[in-house]
């Protein structure tokens, strides 16, 4: 347990920053989504299993899967037609 | 506001609040302490008062079932609003073929992705549905498993593709669990009171500890926001879906004639 935390604890920073750090949207969407998962694994080794479920479901699954649909329906859209 | 005023109500903001913030980080518990003692109270007690075994599933649905109520009519609103924003312009009706970026080629679904969407939605609706059933033993409880419920739904999107979606989920029926799991939680707050109880009190049978059966009204309560949570959800995740489907008519059909 000692080494799993702090190698948490790191991964968390890592992921955080990562969001940050991606420019482009759609690789930002899969960041939050890495971002999530790491969270969900460390409620877990911190001892809150339903924080944990809920992290997973809605941090890793939900959210990244709104944002995506939501930068589809961004980028379909059809160019403005010019007179 | 230019950038030098910015960069000095940052420096003042700091200055304010960061020994404030100091303070109150110095004065935290250190990490690993033990169990504080709200939570050590919760632990004694609930076993033989609720028979229950999943203390944060006695906290959210028992002890401050209030809350749990408010944060149930907070769904509903966030649900509605998305709903009322989404549908509002593209109203109700359901159009067949998706939007295509130009130049983007068009990939066919590949057989094996299909495949393993069908084992793994049943078994992901299937452990949706554990986890809602055994909120008050193992971990999770209505919201995880209504979440996972719904992501289940997601993948016959992914294995059959939007058709076999649509075919498969009704948006009134959505409408309806949503509604009627918060309407459930509302009417286990209020049933209580018929019987000259208090708000929300735990009139039914407690149970056995660490059964299936075991927290009387948490039970009802769960199941409730369980529905509201899978209807909620996956009504967010259509509203979204169908934003990236091409309209049958424009908006505005004066506009694209041109």
């Amino acid at each position: 347990m000692t080494v799993i935390l702090p190698l948490l604890f790191l991964l968390t920073a890592i992921s955080g920053t990562a969001v940050v750090l991606v420019r482009d949207p759609v690789r930002q969407v899969f960041a939050i989504a890495v971002n999530g998962l790491v969270l969900a694994i460390l409620f877990d080794a911190l001892q809150a299993p339903d924080v944990a479920l809920s992290e997973l479901t809605v941090g890793a699954a939900a959210v990244p899967l709104l944002f995506l649909v939501a930068l589809m329906a961004v980028r379909t859209q059809p160019p403005e037609e010019k007179p | 506001m230019s950038p030098r005023i910015r960069v000095a109500l940052l420096a003042l903001a700091g200055l304010i609040l960061l020994p404030c913030a100091a303070t109150v980080i110095a004065g935290l518990p250190p990490f690993g302490a033990t169990i504080a003692q709200y939570g050590e109270r919760i632990n004694a007690i609930t076993p033989e008062a609720r028979h229950v075994a999943n203390m944060v599933s006695a906290i959210n649905f028992d002890l401050r079932g209030l809350d749990t109520l408010g944060e149930e009519f907070m769904l509903l609103a966030a649900i509605t609003g998305t709903v009322v924003l989404l549908r509002g312009r593209r109203g109700e009706g359901n159009t067949e073929h998706a939007m295509r970026r130009p130049g983007r080629a068009v990939i066919p679904r590949s057989e094996a992705v299909v495949l393993a969407c069908r084992i793994a939605g049943p078994l992901t609706a299937l452990f949706g549905l554990y986890v809602v059933v055994h909120a008050t033993v193992t971990p999770g409880g209505g919201f995880q498993g209504g979440v996972i419920l719904a992501s289940a739904t997601l993948l016959i999107y992914l294995g059959e593709g939007y058709a076999g979606w649509r075919d498969a989920i009704h948006s009134h029926w959505l409408d309806a669990m949503e509604g009627g799991g918060a309407l459930l939680f509302a009417l286990c707050g209020l049933a209580p009171m018929l019987t000259g109880a208090a708000f929300m009190q735990n009139v039914l049978p407690l149970g056995t500890f660490r059964d299936l059966f075991s927290g009387g009204l948490m039970l009802v309560e769960n199941l409730g926001v369980a529905l509201a949570v899978t209807g909620g959800f996956t009504q967010l995740f259509l509203e979204f879906m169908e934003e990236t489907r091409a309209a049958d008519e424009p908006d505005e059909p004066g506009e694209e004639s041109a």
